[in-house]
């Protein structure tokens, strides 16, 4: 029996009048590749935001690797975020005046320690290894998507979390962005919770999970 | 890391980067020149005040007129324990005498005095006492007199006898008569109009007063006047007497020439002395409000680039916290950049705000400025305040910043 990662119940996220994600009760065990779907506005980044403590739910309990995310201060969310998160967003955000080493780095000067090898070792790992000195600008949009997932596994997360990282690339890109996180999930066995529109790209995941207006209206087992 | 993180930012926004630091060091410029000039400025303000008058006045004690002081007792005045705080004085010996110039005669006051005598104390430094050092304001058209029989004349009696320098005057007391060439006339805006100015010693040949002088105005350099300084002395404890006597009050100066001085009474010329004090201490607060409201003026500007940059940095600052830096952390980095350009705005604001303060000694007093070694310290620190206290609000808005709000796709 592989143990949860993730537990909700009845979690619920209101922006004033607008109910973003109504009542959900979710559970994640550990190292499962969850693909998240649904329209516009449905409540996925909602869900993400939440999960990944960059947000704060409006009722209900969220409990991440072992972790009451309710309970935490502000500083307690930023260190279980540097510790336990890597975050790919789908619009690459990195800091534009840091090289590409230089932008895993910080992760890693947030995190602990910044150390410049290991830095480079994550870039070549994803195939970055000719492009260290280059700042974003320089990079293509594939290129600055692989730097994020350099930083996003950078201190060894327990969970991976990408909001649509995917919806910005063309096909090419995309197929090699999800081959490289297959491949890094087999070696460093973190979960995944991905956002997409893609049902191919959704298809890489165990499960897929369908919201609709901050419902979670489906899920589908995919077969392996 | 950091210093990575801060080199890059540097580089990225040379603009924004520019403007916090040449906010910061205009005021660290000008509390520089400010505080350099404040101390240099009392201290060269008195001395220009005191210019305008002495402040002590020596007269013989006798009650009844008629007496004298003894001129041979006046070097002992370099020798008293303030002496250091006496910056000048002069003798004068007054008579009534009858002047008569080219058929016109006049009845008036003949003065004897030291314009610029060379005063040879034993043990003490050489100086020059006279009118020409405690009364600089005078004019005098011509020149100084320098011979027994030169003498300088008020412009108000030239007038009258129609005499100009090269002319004679005719100089009669009792019977004794006096011829003296006038090398000068000299206006002053005072009572000294009125009177014929001659060297001490033709005056007392003339009035028969050898080695006399009627009174002797010093001029002395004195803290302003507080509560204690206006008590009388001899109502003091000894500790207290012992505290008044070594504190530069115009009185205790006063009392300290007066014990050298046989038979005399010293009275310090309150007006001046007690508006001295006042003044300066006006001006000592003027520059130091003038201080702060520079360095306030310039935290608000540092503030206001440092809050237009936030506005581009926001992503920047969301993206960090989102990777996991907690408030500590982005605050090290806000003040980390604001300290290394108030370092240098504070050096470079040292080297302006001493040039400025030459700039205004040399153009207000005539005399270059030497820098207190506390200076250069003060700089640096206004440069930290300004710095620090223009951080407070941009920094407040940087760690209120949401990172979901803002990376939103
Ligand atoms: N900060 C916010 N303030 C107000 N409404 C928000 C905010 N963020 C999201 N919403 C609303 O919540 C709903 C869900 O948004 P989101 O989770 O971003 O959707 P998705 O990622 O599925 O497109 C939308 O109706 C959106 O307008
Ligand atoms: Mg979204």
């Amino acid at each position: 029996m592989v143990s949860a990662i993730i537990e909700t119940s009845g979690l619920t996220r209101n922006y004033g009048d607008i109910c973003a994600l109504k009542p959900i009760d979710l559970i994640v065990p550990e190292g499962e590749w969850l693909s998240v779907m649904g329209h516009s506005g449905s409540g996925k980044s909602t869900l993400m935001n939440l999960v990944g403590g960059l947000d704060r739910p409006s009722n209900g309990s969220l409990r991440v690797g072992g972790e009451d995310l309710l309970a935490l201060s502000e500083d307690g969310l930023a260190r279980f975020r540097r510790e336990f998160v890597g975050i790919i967003f789908q619009q690459h955000h990195l800091v534009p005046y840091l090289t590409a080493v230089e932008n895993v780095m910080l992760a890693q000067y947030f995190h602990s320690v910044p150390d410049e090898a290991e830095a480079r070792s994550a870039l070549e790992r994803v195939g970055l290894g000719h492009r260290l000195k280059n700042r974003p600008g320089e990079l293509s949009g594939g290129e600055q998507q692989r730097v994020c997932i350099a930083r996003a596994i950078i201190n060894s997360p327990k969970l991976l979390l990408g909001d649509e990282p995917t919806g910005n690339l063309d096909h090419k890109s995309t197929v090699m962005v999800m081959e490289l996180l297959k491949e890094l999930r087999a070696e460093e066995r973190f979960t995944v919770i991905m956002v997409t529109h893609n049902q191919e790209v959704a298809a890489w995941g165990d499960r897929t999970i369908y919201l609709d207006d901050g419902v979670l209206v489906r899920e589908e087992r995919m077969k392996s | 890391m950091l210093f990575r993180i801060l080199k890059n930012s540097f580089l990225k926004r040379p603009k924004a980067v520019f403007l916090v630091f040449l906010s910061i060091a205009m005021g660290a410029a000008v509390a520089t020149a400010f505080l350099g000039i404040a101390g240099e400025v009392s201290h060269k303000m008195a001395l220009e005040l005191r210019s305008y008058g002495a402040n002590i006045l020596l007269e013989p004690s006798a009650v009844e007129g008629g007496g004298f002081l003894r001129e041979e007792d006046l070097p002992k005045i370099k020798t008293v324990f303030w002496k250091y705080n006496i910056t000048g004085f002069t003798p004068y010996l007054f008579g009534i005498a009858e002047f008569s110039a080219g058929g016109k005669k006049e009845r008036g006051v003949v003065s004897g005095t030291w314009f610029a005598r060379q005063l040879e104390v034993p043990g003490e430094d050489p100086s020059v006492q006279g009118i020409k050092g405690i009364a600089p304001w005078w004019e005098v058209e011509g020149r100084w007199p320098e011979a027994a029989d030169e003498s300088i004349v008020g412009a108000a009696l030239a007038k009258r006898l129609n005499v100009v320098p090269g002319g004679d005057v005719t100089t009669t007391v009792r019977g004794r008569t006096q011829q003296l060439r006038i090398v000068g006339v000299v206006t002053t805006g005072g009572y000294e109009e009125e009177q014929l100015f001659a060297p001490l010693v033709t005056v007392q040949s003339l009035l028969q007063q050898q080695g006399k002088i009627s009174r002797v105005l010093v001029s002395a350099l004195t803290v302003p006047m507080d509560d204690f300084g206006k008590k009388d002395p001899a109502t003091m404890s000894k500790d207290e007497y012992e505290k008044w006597y070594c504190t530069a009050y115009v009185t205790s100066v006063a009392k300290n020439v007066e014990e050298v001085m046989a038979g005399s009474r010293a009275k310090p010329i309150w007006q001046i002395a007690s508006a001295e004090g006042a003044l300066l201490k006006k001006l000592n607060s003027v520059m130091l409000l003038l201080t702060v409201l520079a360095l306030g003026a310039s935290a608000t500007a540092v503030s206001t680039s440092l809050m237009a940059s936030m506005a581009e940095r926001s992503p920047e600052i969301a993206l960090m916290k989102a990777v996991g830096a907690d408030r500590l952390q982005i605050s090290a980095i806000f003040v980390g950049e604001t300290l290394i350009i108030s370092v240098a705005g504070g050096i470079v604001g040292y080297l302006l705000g001493d040039q400025l303060a030459g700039i205004i000694s040399r153009t207000v007093f005539n005399s270059p400025i030497s820098s207190p070694l506390w200076l250069f310290p003060t700089a640096i620190i206004s440069a930290f305040a300004v710095a620090i206290a223009g951080s407070v609000a941009p920094l407040r808005r940087a760690l209120l910043i949401e990172p979901v709000r803002v990376l939103k796709g």
